[in-house]
């Protein structure tokens, strides 16, 4: 019960400053963009054939890979601002075992980024379905299949909230945890495939495809397993610093 | 600011907060940072029912002491207690202690009100109290606006707010008149005073001495993470006692022999303090030093504090370890 209410308070931090906002006029910009591009877009010789099929289709709206790293840097910011405005002491007055709060911390985070990741897939379905009248296309793409994209979105959203989260409980400083979640999210994993190229079916963008439908290199439950690590090895590592350090 | 009276008190009653009245236990507490030893084996209780206030210069390890009471950081060794139980094993922490720590713990972006609802909802304290808050500090006009362009004075306010939220029997503020203006300043002090006079503990550390000299039962003065003396305020002040004599030196030489800290006045006059007037004469006189005055010093807490923590030229001041009291 006591946990429930510190969620709470994590929520209420979470939508009581301008971030949300700043954060959903990005995905406004994304899904603008995507919609630009059924528009103007074309292929080299130039058709329109990158939507010609619901495959195509389905694939320019997945939006799942862009909710990883969004929720990313949305998670690392959240918990990386606390300790830059020194916010966390109060946290940690009010709930000093520091597992409960971090625990807390995390799954309001978990939840925003899940949310960043439906409205995200959400308003990009919207755009491509707004744009595609103004081509020679219809939308092709099935109800269960937008429901896959959505969910696909949802849990990339939140797993990659939680890394960003635990990278800013790491690194505790906002400008810090965004040069981290960039490298983990960005650099990383290119840099991983070309150490190993086994490695390329464990990447984000590999297992988002997957969940998305558009991908078939690992199966759907070991995608949602190695994504879910994506997450849990950085927000244990999180936990771990915030329990052994001293707060301020 | 309209902190004096009554605080609305819909979170506990009177018998329960009288009940939970604690003392704080500081006991052998060690803190090193690196080579760096911030707090030195301090240990001291602060009593319920009185204002307790906490002294030294910069860098003496008040705040490093208080982060350590309150768990925010770890002690190498010690134990820092609240009414017998660390922090973190305490039942309900926003109900049974407030706190004000920094007066910039505040995301910039976020309102007032937000900020306090924040704490109501992490602490399970009804929403009411928010507003009770806000109205009691005098932010009531200027709680939905952005904690950003709140001034120091207001910031202050506010985390007296987040501190009284819970209605806690046990107070922990570090500088928190800082930024406050007068009148702030004087309804600060009798915020605490009346809350000290229902049996809470109120300890509160501060650098402005002549705030402290106010509102203060008693003091903790530490230097260098140690503890230099403490007591009752009116007894620390009225301890010392003045002597003119053409030998200083020599007198000085001797008394500090018997345990006494001195201070250098004047060419010829010392403030002694650690040893009874009756005994400064007795042992000038078996030194065969004439004394001109010799008369008991009531000084005020800047100047008892500038002796306590030798912040005056070094060599005028001299600190005995029999100076060193706990309570």
């Amino acid at each position: 019960m006591n946990w429930l209410r510190l969620v709470r308070a994590e929520l209420r931090k979470l939508t009581s400053t301008k971030m949300p906002w700043a954060f959903f006029t990005v995905l406004v910009a994304v899904s603008a963009t995507t919609a630009s591009a059924v528009v103007w877009g074309t292929d080299m010789d130039g058709s329109k054939a990158f939507i010609s099929t619901a495959v195509d289709q389905q694939s320019l709206m997945a939006f799942a890979a862009n909710a990883f790293m969004i929720a990313g840097l949305f998670g690392a910011i959240a918990v990386a601002r606390e300790y830059g405005h020194g916010t966390v002491v109060p946290t940690f007055l009010a709930e000093p075992r520091r597992s409960r709060a971090v625990s807390a911390q995390l799954t309001a985070v978990l939840f925003g980024g899940g949310m960043l990741g439906v409205v995200g897939a959400g308003l990009t379905a919207l755009a491509v379905a707004a744009a595609l009248p103004t081509t020679e296309y219809t939308f092709m793409i099935s109800a269960g299949s937008v429901t896959r994209l959505l969910a696909a979105s949802a849990f990339a959203g939140a797993a990659g909230a939680v890394l960003g989260a635990g990278i800013g409980a790491v690194v505790r400083n906002t400008g810090g945890a965004v040069a981290g979640a960039v490298l983990v999210l960005v650099i990383a994993p290119p840099l991983i495939v070309q150490l190993s190229t086994d490695a390329s079916s464990w990447v984000p963008s590999t297992l988002t495809n997957v969940l998305s439908g558009i991908g078939d290199e690992v199966g759907v439950p070991g995608a949602l397993f190695a994504l879910a690590a994506w997450a849990i090895v950085p927000a244990l590592i999180g936990l771990l610093a915030v329990e052994r350090r001293d707060v301020i | 600011m309209t902190l004096v009276g009554a605080i609305p008190a819909t979170a506990l009653s009177e018998n329960r907060r009288a009940d939970l009245a604690r003392p704080i236990e500081i006991d052998h507490v060690t803190k090193r940072y690196g080579p760096n030893v911030v707090v030195d084996d301090l240990s001291f209780t602060v009593r319920p029912g009185r204002v307790t206030g906490f002294l030294g210069p910069n860098g003496a390890g008040k705040s490093t002491t208080m982060k350590i009471l309150l768990d925010l950081a770890s002690a190498d060794s010690g134990r820092a207690t609240i009414g017998g139980s660390r922090y973190r094993d305490l039942r309900d922490p926003a109900r049974t202690v407030g706190v004000v720590l920094e007066p910039n713990a505040f995301h910039p972006g976020r309102s007032g009100r937000s900020h306090l609802r924040i704490l109501a909802d992490a602490a399970g304290l009804p929403v009411t109290r928010v507003d009770e808050l806000l109205e009691l500090v005098g932010l009531a006009s200027a709680a939905d606006r952005r904690v950003g362009a709140y001034s120091l004075g207001m910031r202050q306010r506010l985390g007296l707010a987040a501190a009284l939220l819970g209605d806690p029997p046990v107070l922990v503020l570090d500088e928190p008149g800082n930024g406050l203006d007068p009148q702030g300043v004087r309804d600060l002090r009798q915020l605490l005073r009346s809350r000290a006079a229902k049996g809470h503990t109120v300890f509160v550390s501060s650098h402005l001495l002549a705030e402290v000299e106010h509102l203060a039962d008693e003091v903790i003065v530490v230097n260098q993470g140690r503890m230099v003396t403490s007591g009752a305020l009116a007894e620390l002040q009225d301890s010392a006692t003045l002597v003119r004599t053409a030998s200083p030196a020599r007198l000085t030489e001797v008394i500090v022999a018997a345990g006494a800290a001195v201070q250098l006045q004047e060419h010829d006059t010392i403030l002694v303090r650690g040893i009874a007037i009756d005994e400064i004469g007795e042992r000038a006189f078996e030194a065969g030093i004439a004394l001109h005055e010799l008369s008991p010093h009531s000084g005020s807490l800047e100047e008892l504090f500038l002796g306590w923590t030798g912040v005056t030229t070094a060599e005028d001041v001299t600190v005995p370890t029999k100076e060193v009291v706990s309570v």
